[in-house]
C-alpha cells in the first residue's frame, strides 16, 4: 500500500487547485491532448475497456461496455454527467467538483471524444451551489483557452458542456430519472429498454456517466490501462474515494485502491470509533447498500466481496459508522423516511411500501412495535425493487436493502426493543388488528373514540392520539 | 410464422399485428390484469399489475430459458419464441400483492362510489386480491377537488396510473393534467386557473380505472349495474362515434365510447357524450296533430297515418306536385322507405335533402407518439380523431339513397328556393335532429307555397305549428338503423330506448304508409333489401354489417380491418352475468 500514489485526489491541497494555470502547470490538459491528438475514439474505447474502470456512481457496471452500446451508425451522442450525488453520506463528487473542476471537464472531453458526443449536460445537485459556481467559471476558462468550443487541440472535434441543476430530488441521480428531468419533465424514471444509449435525452443515443467515473479517464488515457489494473482486486481495479462518516473521530474522503478492508478504513483513515466506542454496524456504500454488522468488519470494499455478507453492493462507497449507543430502530426508521421522502410515486410497490415501510418503522420507534411487525417488514422489502422485478429503478432496493440486512443482523436487538419499548398510546387498537385479520371479531364492537375530522376515524390512528 | 408458449401450449401470432403480452393473452383467451395500460397510450409500466413470468425458446435446441425477474406484461413484446407464464404461484402472489399495496390508502368507499360495478380495484380484488391486508397504519388521505366543471377528481381513490395524464399529454396535446408531489402524496392535478375543459375530456373519466375521476353529470345518479347498455351510434356530427348508450327506466343516463378503430378509436367529445339528454327532453312532441277548421287538435296516430296516406294519394291522383325532404337525422332505411313510398305516389316527386347543421370549422386530434415517453411504441397505436363540424350522423347515407332514386341530390336551399317558385301540392318533411332547427322564415315560406305540409319531428318547432299535420317520429335513441358517417361507413346501431308514449319510429311510419305490414319491421330487413337494389349499399348484404361498419360501395371483404375483437377494459363489462337480471 506504501506505493500507491492518489491521483484523484492529487489537487485537493494545493491552493487555487480549481483554476485553470495551477491545474495546467501540474500536468492538466496532457491526457485531453493526448487522447484528441493521438488516438481516434475507439482507441479510447478499448483503453476504458482494457482497464476494466468501472462505474463509480453505484451500479459499478463497466464504463468501456457502456459506451460500446452506443448504436453504430448514430448520427448525435449526448453525454449527461451525473453530478446528483443525494446517497445520504457521500460526498466525494462535491469534492472533486469543488477542489479539482478542470479533472472533470478533462474527462468529459475524453469521455465524449470517445463516444463522439458534441453535448455534454453536467446535472449537478441542487444543493451544490459552490460546485455550480466553480464549475461554470472552469468552463469559461477552459472555453476561453479553446479547451471546449470548436476544434479542440485542433483535432476537429467540437464539444459544448452545459452546466444544469437539479431541483431537490434523490431519484434525479437515477440515470433515466436524471434525463428525464433534464429534459424538464417530472423525474420519473422510464422503464428499459430501450436503454439510454439508444434512446436517452432528448431521443438520442446518450452516455449518462458518474463524475468519479470520468475523472478517472484522464489519468488510464495518460498511464495505461496496466497501472489502473495495478491497484485494487480482481474485478475492482483502480482508485477510489471513500467517504467515511458517522461516528468517527474524523470524517473525511480518502482516495485508496479498491479493496480495502471496512476495519482499515475506519481505524486507520477515520482514526477508529469516537468516544472510544466501538462498532456496532457500518453502512458500507450509502445507506441503500445495507449494513455490514461489526463481526464483518473484515470485508473487502470493493464491487464483489461486499456481496458475501448480504450487502446489495459497494454503492458510492460512503462508509457510515453506527456506535454502539445507537439503536437501530433509529437508524431504520431515518432510512425509512428518506426512501418515502424520496420515492418518486410512480411504481405501485414502491409507492406504497416505502412508505408503509416508514409508518410502521414510526410506530415501532414510538412504541407501538408488535412482533409481527418484523414478519411484515420482512415480507414488503422482499417484494421491493429491480431484483425481484417489480419496479422500474432501484430506488426501492434500496429502501428494501437495510430493512433485509437488519432483519437478517439485527434480529434480536429489534425483538429486543419492541419487548422493552410499549407505549399504549402508539399501540395498534382492536379494531385494526380485527380488521387484518379480516373477520368481524368482537374487537370490532369495542368503544374506539370516534370523533375525529379525518374520514379515517374509525381507524384510529395510532399517532393523532 | 409466429409461434409463442402461453402457459405451457403453443400458439400461432398474428402476422400483421404488434402485440404485447396482455394483447397476445387477451387473444388466446388468458387474462393479465392490468391498470396503467392502454392501447392507445404510451406504455409506463407503473402500476405492475401486469406482471408475469417471461422466457424464451431457443429456435435451434428448444431450450426454455426463463427471465428470473417478473416483467410488465406490458413492456413485453409477443414474438416468435417468446414464452409467457401468467398463471404460476409466482405471478399470483405477485398480483395478490399489488392489489394489497393498491387497497393501503384506498377509502373502500364503494357503497357511495359511481365507479362501483365497473371498478378495476374491485374487480381484480375479487379475482386476484386477498380478503385482508396488514396495514395497521394511519391511512393518507389525498383531497377531493375539481379539475373542471364537469369533471371531480376524487384523489383518495386514485391509483396512479396516469392514464389521465397521458391522454392529455398525447391525444388531445392540451396537458391540462400533471402529477404533483411524490410518493404516496403522488396526486393527480391541474395548474391553478387552467381547468381540464378540452372538447375530450370526458374520456378521463372513461379512461381512470377507479372512482377518482367521475363525471359530475352522472353523480350518483345511478348504479351502474342497473343500465342497460345499448350498442349505438351518436348522432351528434357526422364523425358518427361508436357509443354505449345506457338506459334504466326509459330514460338515457350517459354515454360512453365503444372502440371502433375506423372510427373514433376509444374516444368520444364531450358534445357528443352529454347530447343524450336530448331524449330525456319532456317537451319533446308526443302526439300526432292534425288541423282541423284551422285548429292544430291531437289524433291518434294510426289516423294521423290514414289521413297523410290518403291525402298524398289524393293529391297525387289530382296531378298536384309532391316534395319530400329527407333529414340527414333520418336512417338509411327509413330513407329508402320513404323515397320509396314518395316516388310510388308519383314519378315527378321531388326528393330533397333536409338541412345540413354546420357549426364550425372540423377539428382533428393527431396523436403524437413523440410527445410520450420514450420507450417501445411499436403496440400502441393512436389513430387521428375527428370532431366535425357537419352536426348530423347520416347525410352521407341519405345522399346515397337520393342518388338511387332521382340521379341528383337536391339540397334544402335549392329546394327551398324551388319552393317559392313552383307551386307545390304537398310537402312531406322530416326533421328528428337533435335540435330544433327550422326558423320562422323557412317555416312560413313553407307554409305559403303548398296547400298540404306534413312535418314529422321530434320537436315542437315553428314549423310544426303550421302544419297540416304532424308526426311524432322517433329520436335518435328510440330508433334502430345505420348511418353512413363523414368517410361514408355505414354503421348499423340498436335501439336504446322504447318509442315515447304517443310517438312511432320513423321506420314503422313509413312501412305503415307503404302498407308492408302489421308486424315488427326490423331495421336489418330493410337494410338487405336496400343492400339488393342500390349496388352502393351492397356490402350490407343480408342486412349484416361488419363489426366495425363498412364504407359505402366497397366490396365487405375489403372493409375488414383493425382488430377482430373490440377493446373494452375487462371492469367495464358486466364480469358476472347473472348481475344483469338485478336491472
Amino acid at each position: 500500500m506504501a506505493a500507491f500514489e492518489p491521483v484523484l485526489s492529487r489537487n485537493w491541497n494545493v491552493a487555487q487547485s480549481h483554476t485553470l494555470p495551477v491545474y495546467e502547470s501540474r500536468g492538466g490538459y496532457q491526457a485531453a491532448r493526448k487522447a484528441l491528438t493521438q488516438m481516434d475514439p475507439d482507441g479510447v474505447v478499448n483503453l476504458i475497456k482494457d482497464s476494466e474502470l468501472r462505474g463509480r456512481g453505484g451500479a459499478g457496471f463497466p464504463c468501456g461496455l457502456k459506451w460500446s452500446f452506443l448504436p453504430k451508425d448514430r448520427k448525435e451522442t449526448l453525454m449527461c454527467i451525473n453530478a446528483d450525488e443525494s446517497e445520504p453520506a457521500t460526498f466525494n463528487n462535491r469534492i472533486l467538483m469543488e477542489k479539482d473542476p478542470h479533472q472533470l471537464i478533462e474527462g468529459i472531453i475524453i469521455g465524449c471524444f470517445a463516444t463522439k458526443a458534441t453535448a455534454a449536460y453536467l446535472y449537478v445537485r441542487f444543493e451544490y451551489i459552490k460546485a455550480y459556481q466553480i464549475l461554470e467559471r472552469a468552463i469559461d476558462e477552459a472555453r476561453a483557452k479553446g479547451y471546449l468550443g470548436k476544434n479542440i487541440f485542433g483535432s476537429g472535434f467540437d464539444l459544448e458542456i452545459w452546466v444544469h441543476r437539479g431541483a431537490g430530488a434523490y431519484i434525479c441521480g437515477e440515470e433515466t430519472g436524471l434525463i428525464e428531468s433534464l429534459e424538464g419533465k417530472r423525474g420519473w424514471p422510464r422503464i428499459k429498454p430501450p436503454f439510454p444509449a439508444v434512446e436517452g435525452a432528448f431521443k438520442k443515443p446518450t452516455v449518462v456517466n458518474n463524475v468519479e467515473t470520468l475523472a478517472c479517464v484522464p489519468h488510464i488515457v495518460e498511464r495505461g490501462a496496466d497501472w489502473f489494473k495495478s491497484m485494487g482486486t480482481p474485478k475492482s481495479y483502480g482508485p477510489k474515494l471513500y467517504c467515511i462518516s458517522g461516528h468517527v473521530n474524523k470524517q473525511t474522503c480518502v482516495e485508496l485502491p479498491l479493496g480495502i478492508t471496512c476495519r482499515e478504513l475506519i481505524e486507520v483513515h477515520g482514526q477508529g470509533v469516537w468516544k472510544g466506542r466501538k462498532a456496532k454496524a457500518v453502512v458500507p456504500g450509502g445507506i441503500s447498500m445495507g449494513l455490514l454488522s461489526a463481526d464483518e468488519l473484515d470485508t473487502p470494499l470493493d464491487f464483489e466481496a461486499i456481496r458475501k455478507p448480504g450487502c446489495l453492493g459497494l454503492g458510492t462507497a460512503a462508509v457510515t459508522v453506527i456506535d454502539d449507543q445507537t439503536s437501530i430502530v433509529d437508524y431504520l426508521y431515518n432510512c425509512a423516511r428518506f426512501f418515502a421522502h424520496e420515492s418518486c410515486g410512480q411504481c405501485t410497490p414502491c409507492r406504497e411500501g416505502t412508505a408503509w415501510i416508514y409508518k410502521t418503522m414510526k410506530r415501532i420507534k414510538l412504541g407501538g412495535g408488535r412482533m409481527e411487525d418484523l414478519t411484515v417488514l420482512g415480507g414488503i422489502q422482499a417484494n421491493l425493487g429491480i431484483t425481484p422485478g417489480t419496479t422500474i429503478c432501484g430506488l426501492a432496493d434500496g429502501a428494501a436493502w437495510p430493512i433485509k440486512n437488519a432483519l437478517a443482523k439485527f434480529r434480536p436487538e429489534l425483538e429486543e426493543y419492541i419487548k422493552t419499548h410499549q407505549d399504549p398510546r402508539y399501540a395498534v387498537t382492536p379494531l385494526q388488528t380485527a380488521i387484518t385479520m379480516g373477520s368481524p371479531t368482537t374487537a370490532a364492537v369495542t368503544p374506539v373514540s370516534i370523533g375525529m375530522s379525518s374520514p379515517t376515524g374509525a381507524l384510529r390512528s395510532p399517532h393523532s392520539s | 410464422m409466429a409461434t409463442m408458449i402461453l402457459n405451457g401450449q403453443e400458439y400461432t401470432l398474428p402476422d400483421n399485428e404488434k402485440l404485447n403480452a396482455i394483447q397476445a393473452a387477451q387473444r388466446f383467451g388468458v387474462e393479465i390484469p392490468y391498470y396503467c395500460w392502454h392501447p392507445a397510450l404510451s406504455v409506463v409500466a407503473n402500476c405492475r399489475m401486469c406482471e408475469i413470468e417471461v422466457g424464451s425458446k431457443d429456435p435451434k435446441t428448444g431450450e426454455i430459458k426463463m427471465i428470473p425477474k417478473m416483467v410488465p406484461g406490458c413492456q413485453t413484446p409477443a414474438r416468435d419464441g417468446t414464452v409467457l407464464v401468467t398463471n404460476s404461484t409466482k405471478v399470483k402472489d405477485h398480483q395478490k400483492m399489488i392489489m394489497e399495496f393498491l387497497l393501503l390508502n384506498h377509502p373502500l368507499d364503494c357503497p357511495v362510489c359511481d365507479q362501483a360495478g365497473e371498478c378495476g380495484l374491485q374487480d381484480y380484488s375479487y379475482e386476484y386480491g386477498q380478503a385482508n391486508h396488514r396495514f395497521v397504519e394511519e391511512r393518507n388521505v389525498n383531497p377531493r377537488k375539481d379539475v373542471s366543471d364537469l369533471i371531480q377528481l376524487n384523489q383518495d381513490r386514485c391509483i396512479m396510473c396516469t392514464r389521465c395524464v397521458r391522454f392529455t399529454r398525447e391525444i388531445t396535446q392540451t396537458s391540462e393534467l400533471q402529477v404533483t408531489r411524490r410518493g404516496s402524496h403522488a396526486e393527480i392535478d391541474i395548474f391553478p386557473g387552467i381547468e381540464l375543459d378540452n372538447p375530450l375530456a370526458g374520456n378521463v373519466v372513461d379512461l381512470c380505472p377507479v372512482g377518482a375521476l367521475l363525471d359530475k353529470d352522472f353523480l350518483h345518479k345511478q348504479r351502474v349495474w342497473f343500465l342497460a347498455k345499448h350498442d349505438s351510434i351518436c348522432a351528434g356530427c357526422s364523425t358518427g362515434c361508436n357509443i354505449s348508450a345506457e338506459e334504466n327506466r326509459g330514460q338515457l343516463w350517459r354515454f360512453k365510447p365503444r372502440y371502433n378503430p375506423n372510427v373514433n378509436d376509444y374516444w368520444i367529445c364531450d358534445a357528443g357524450r352529454y347530447s343524450y339528454k336530448v331524449a330525456n327532453d319532456v317537451n319533446l312532441l308526443n302526439s300526432a296533430y292534425l288541423r282541423e277548421h284551422g285548429v292544430l287538435g291531437t289524433i291518434s296516430i294510426d289516423k294521423a297515418l290514414t289521413s297523410v296516406d290518403q291525402s298524398l294519394k289524393a293529391t297525387s291522383k289530382d296531378g298536384g306536385k309532391i316534395g319530400a325532404v329527407l333529414s340527414p337525422f333520418l336512417t338509411v332505411e327509413e330513407a329508402f322507405l320513404l323515397s320509396t313510398y314518395i316516388k310510388q305516389l308519383s314519378a315527378n316527386s321531388v326528393l330533397a335533402l333536409g338541412p345540413v347543421p354546420i357549426e364550425g370549422e372540423d377539428k382533428t386530434y393527431h396523436p403524437d407518439k413523440t410527445t410520450g415517453r420514450t420507450g417501445d411504441v411499436s403496440f400502441v397505436v393512436p389513430r387521428p380523431f375527428t370532431i366535425h363540424a357537419e352536426k348530423c350522423p347520416n347525410r352521407h347515407g341519405v345522399e346515397a339513397v337520393l342518388k338511387h332514386f332521382q340521379g341528383e341530390v337536391i339540397e334544402f336551399k335549392t329546394f327551398t328556393n324551388e319552393v317559392a317558385r313552383a307551386d307545390y301540392a304537398a310537402i312531406y318533411l322530416t326533421a328528428g335532429g337533435l335540435e330544433p332547427f327550422l326558423d320562422q322564415g323557412v317555416a312560413d315560406l313553407l307554409r305559403a307555397s303548398t296547400k298540404m305540409l306534413i312535418v314529422q319531428d321530434v320537436h315542437v318547432t315553428p314549423l310544426a305549428q303550421l302544419a297540416d299535420i304532424v308526426l311524432p317520429g322517433a329520436t335518435f335513441a328510440e330508433k334502430s338503423g345505420s348511418f353512413a358517417n363523414a368517410d361514408r361507413r355505414l354503421q348499423s346501431f340498436d335501439a336504446a330506448l322504447a318509442p315515447r308514449d304517443g310517438s312511432l319510429a320513423d321506420l314503422d311510419i313509413f312501412a305503415i304508409l307503404l302498407g308492408k305490414s302489421v308486424a315488427p319491421i326490423l331495421s336489418n330487413e330493410i337494410l338487405a333489401e336496400l343492400a339488393e337494389i342500390i349496388p352502393d349499399f351492397a356490402v350490407a348484404k343480408g342486412g349484416k354489417l361488419p363489426e366495425f361498419g363498412a364504407v359505402l360501395g366497397t366490396t365487405p371483404a375489403s372493409t375488414t380491418s383493425g382488430s377482430a375483437e373490440r377493446f373494452a377494459d375487462s371492469w367495464t363489462k358486466h364480469r358476472i352475468s347473472s348481475v344483469g337480471s338485478y336491472a
